[in-house]
């Protein structure tokens, strides 16, 4: 692997850094006209940012206001912590009564629900209620009783999620039942706003979500790509790889900051939804694909699924690969699925 | 008012399209709904505003949005993905209202100087209309939508949604039940660090998608965005104002835009009431709030919430004679602790468990369900002809930087 001088891959913050330099490396040679521009503010539970190239300051400010309030729009429907928003009326009323919502909601829930099938549940939009039981919605964790996790598991399950796409009406089988777009929304967020900057014209961008969803507008100015560090999970100074991303998302799920321990032994914050269990023997999952929708949607249930179905999933989702760093006691051992650019040695 | 001579042009033009008195009763006859009939609705003005109205339409069963028209041809596109069909769009709102002939209503989200004009032949066509606010520009526009509404028999809702939100009710209720005691004054905030400007992709279309900037278009942020708490005022005292005085200016954003890009107004009720209201976007500190200050406490109403404050108790009580024989000390201590600003949390407005909502989803259905059941829209043509007189009445007050008499300009009628 190669050696990060200077930089903990494995903190956030660095790898931006590290992005920073090397876009600003990268602009030798670009139109003269252009400029980089960028722009985070709190959003979607976590910060959004967004970089763009783009003729002034003044106009860099429209595009990511425009921008911004796509990701506000988004939040504000998606969004189960604001009791107004369209989830917190889907989830309020569908166990009593089918209820109908636009066609960009139901959109969304129907291709969750398809992720939940693909899946075999290890996507599960239902997850919620077992997030809760673990304690790990405000970065805690507790072990629940054998009670409190079967209470929680009779609530959960994609598959309790009945669709009239006639009428557009979600209907709960189960009562209960919550959905929960923790693990898609950031990723349907920035495909929004990418589309909205799109709109506008702009060419070359990168929104990313909390560092675990990025997002790439055509490529920097004469480079090949927006360059997305893939950090070694264990040695901040090392990067399993290097990648150029254009016209295509990211998604990152599981880092040494996504645990708790209990007795000496390590949880992940990732649960699987068919055992209610949290993840054991996967470390990180990095996933490529077209839209941040499905790369978010790919790198949580291929952390669940493990190597030997990651294959088959990689394969179905045209234009994905993935990078699987997979826990075996001492070691570690990396999986690269039509993952064929910028593995480092 | 100064836009009268582009009122008057638009009725004319309105007027050439009118359908004949028998063809209208024809069309009202043939529209009339059942509970379980589904509902179409036209779009006039498919831009940020018109987009998120259609969304919400779409979240309310058997409503179907069947027509779209916009003078921005990208807008269609646009439209037509919220709908998730191949959606019939029209560049002139005529046409749409002359081919679209199953519409049962529209939402009218154009530009505010067109609202009149748009509103009013959509009502003439036997159409119910969710009209944006402000309901319109001018006094006169003002007058012919209420006209209008109360012509065709059809029911006219202005898009003040806050009148639909679960706290905002449950505060005025609270309010007219005494808690807060006598309100004397409303102080609104609208205040954004955001300079109002959408991307415009090439220079010529920059007063059409930035429309809320030029004065032939806009009312500025009096209207856009102090038409919502004008309209609560309004609302808690139970009038409209008499008189007004305003100031504005472009201190932030000296970009060519014609729009203050800060105004203040003060607004003065017949019953002795004051509100206060500012708006400025070049600094985001105190957000939006509506505080309601009445002699025994005080609301702060939010976008989101709201909470309730009381007064100090001053209960006065006797005391023993040699308390005041032994004499009271003197000192030079100032104390500033009475007049600190209270921090403290307030006792917040509780929704009970599924009345929540989002104002802007419970004011389109409650539309909805209006023109399914034939009743009185909650903000009905009347409510928003309060607010938007009163908003147009402001902008010459801050246009002028001057004092305006409401007397002079819409008498005692109304």
């Amino acid at each position: 692997m190669n050696r990060l001088d200077g930089v903990s891959a494995r903190r956030p913050a660095a790898i931006l850094a590290l992005l920073v330099s090397c876009l600003i490396a990268s602009t030798h040679g670009t139109a003269a006209q252009d400029s980089l521009f960028q722009e985070s503010r709190p959003a979607m539970g976590t910060t959004v940012e967004i970089f763009l190239y783009t003729l002034t300051r003044d106009r860099a400010a429209e595009l990511f206001e425009a921008a911004f309030q796509e990701i506000e729009r988004v939040e504000a429907a998606l969004s189960t912590y604001r009791s107004t928003s369209e989830i917190s009326r889907i989830n309020s009323a569908a166990a009593h009564r089918p209820v109908v919502t636009d066609p960009e909601v139901f959109g969304l829930i129907v291709r969750a629900l398809e992720y939940g099938r693909r899946t075999s549940g290890a996507f599960d939009v239902t997850v919620g209620p077992l997030v809760k039981a673990w304690g790990f919605f405000r970065g805690g964790g507790h072990r629940p009783s054998a009670a409190e996790l079967a209470e929680a598991r009779a609530k959960v399950g994609w598959q309790h999620v009945a669709v009239d796409s006639t009428r557009r009406s979600i209907r709960f089988l189960t009562s209960g039942l919550q959905l929960d777009f923790g693990g898609i929304g950031k990723g349907f967020a920035l495909d929004c706003a990418a589309r909205v900057l799109r709109r506008h014209g702009v060419d070359s961008a990168l929104l990313g979500a909390g560092q675990s969803s990025y997002l790439a507008i055509g490529t920097p100015p004469d480079d090949r790509g927006w360059p997305i560090v893939v950090p070694d999970p264990h040695d901040p100074t090392l990067a399993v790889s290097t990648i150029q991303l254009s016209n295509q998302s990211l998604s990152t799920s599981g880092s040494d900051r996504q645990y708790f321990a209990v007795n000496g032994k390590r949880y992940s914050h990732i649960l699987d939804p068919r055992t209610g269990e949290p993840v054991t023997g996967m470390i990180q999952v990095t996933v490529i694909a077209p839209t941040a929708t499905d790369s978010d949607a790919l790198s949580t249930a291929l952390f669940v699924l493990g190597s030997k179905r990651a294959a088959q999933l990689i394969e179905e989702v045209e234009g994905s690969a993935a990078l699987l760093i997979t826990d075996h006691g001492e070691a570690e051992k990396i999986v690269a699925i039509q993952w064929t650019e910028g593995l480092d040695p | 008012m100064k836009r009268r001579e582009f009122v008057t042009a638009s009725a004319a033009a309105a007027g050439t399209s009118l359908l004949g008195l028998d063809a209208m009763a024809e069309t009202l006859a043939k529209r009339r709904l059942s509970p379980q009939d589904e509902i179409n609705v036209g779009v006039i003005g498919v831009g940020s505003r018109g987009q998120y109205l259609m969304r919400l339409f779409l979240r309310i069963p058997d409503v179907r949005v069947t027509a779209l028209c916009d003078v921005y041809e990208p807008r269609f596109a646009e439209g037509r993905e919220i709908t998730g069909e191949d959606t019939p769009v029209y560049r002139d709102y005529r046409q749409m209202l002359d081919a679209a002939s199953d519409l049962d209503g529209v939402i009218v989200a154009s530009p505010l100087s067109f609202h009149g004009e748009h509103m009013v032949t959509s009502l003439e066509r036997g159409l119910h209309v969710y009209g944006e606010k402000a309901m319109g520009y001018t006094l006169d526009d003002c007058n012919a939508i209420v006209q209008a509404t109360r012509d065709s028999g059809r029911l006219f809702q202005t898009g003040l949604q806050y009148r639909y939100a679960p706290w905002y009710r449950e505060a005025i209720e609270r309010i007219r039940t005494g808690e807060i005691g006598r309100v004397t004054h409303v102080y609104g905030y609208w205040h954004r660090n955001y300079n109002w400007r959408r991307p415009v992709p090439e220079p010529s279309l920059e007063r059409l998608i930035n429309w809320r900037l030029y004065k032939e278009f806009s009312g500025g942020l009096l209207a856009e965005l102090g038409s919502h708490q004008i309209d609560v005022a309004n609302w808690i005292f139970d009038e409209v104002p008499t008189s007004v005085i305003g100031t504005g200016a472009i201190t932030f954003y000296h970009d060519g835009r014609e729009t203050c890009d800060n105004v203040q107004a003060v607004f003065t009720y017949p019953s002795g009431g004051t509100h206060v209201f500012s708006s400025i976007i070049g600094n985001h500190n105190v957000g939006y709030q509506l505080n309601i200050y009445g002699t025994g406490g005080s609301v702060k109403l939010t976008l989101e919430d709201g909470s309730f404050y009381y007064e100090p108790a001053r209960a006065n009580s006797a005391v023993p004679q040699e308390l005041i024989e032994r004499g009271v000390h003197t000192s030079a201590t100032l104390s500033t602790s009475g007049d600190m600003p209270y921090r403290g949390p307030g006792l917040p407005i509780e929704i009970p468990d599924g009345q929540a909502g989002n104002p802007n989803f419970l004011a389109v259905a409650s539309f909805v369900e209006s023109v399914r059941n034939g009743t009185r829209p909650f903000a009905d043509e009347q409510v928003g002809w309060n607010s938007a007189v009163t908003v147009a009445l402001g902008n010459e007050a801050i246009r002028g930087k001057r004092y305006v008499e409401f007397a002079d300009h819409i008498g005692t009628g109304e």
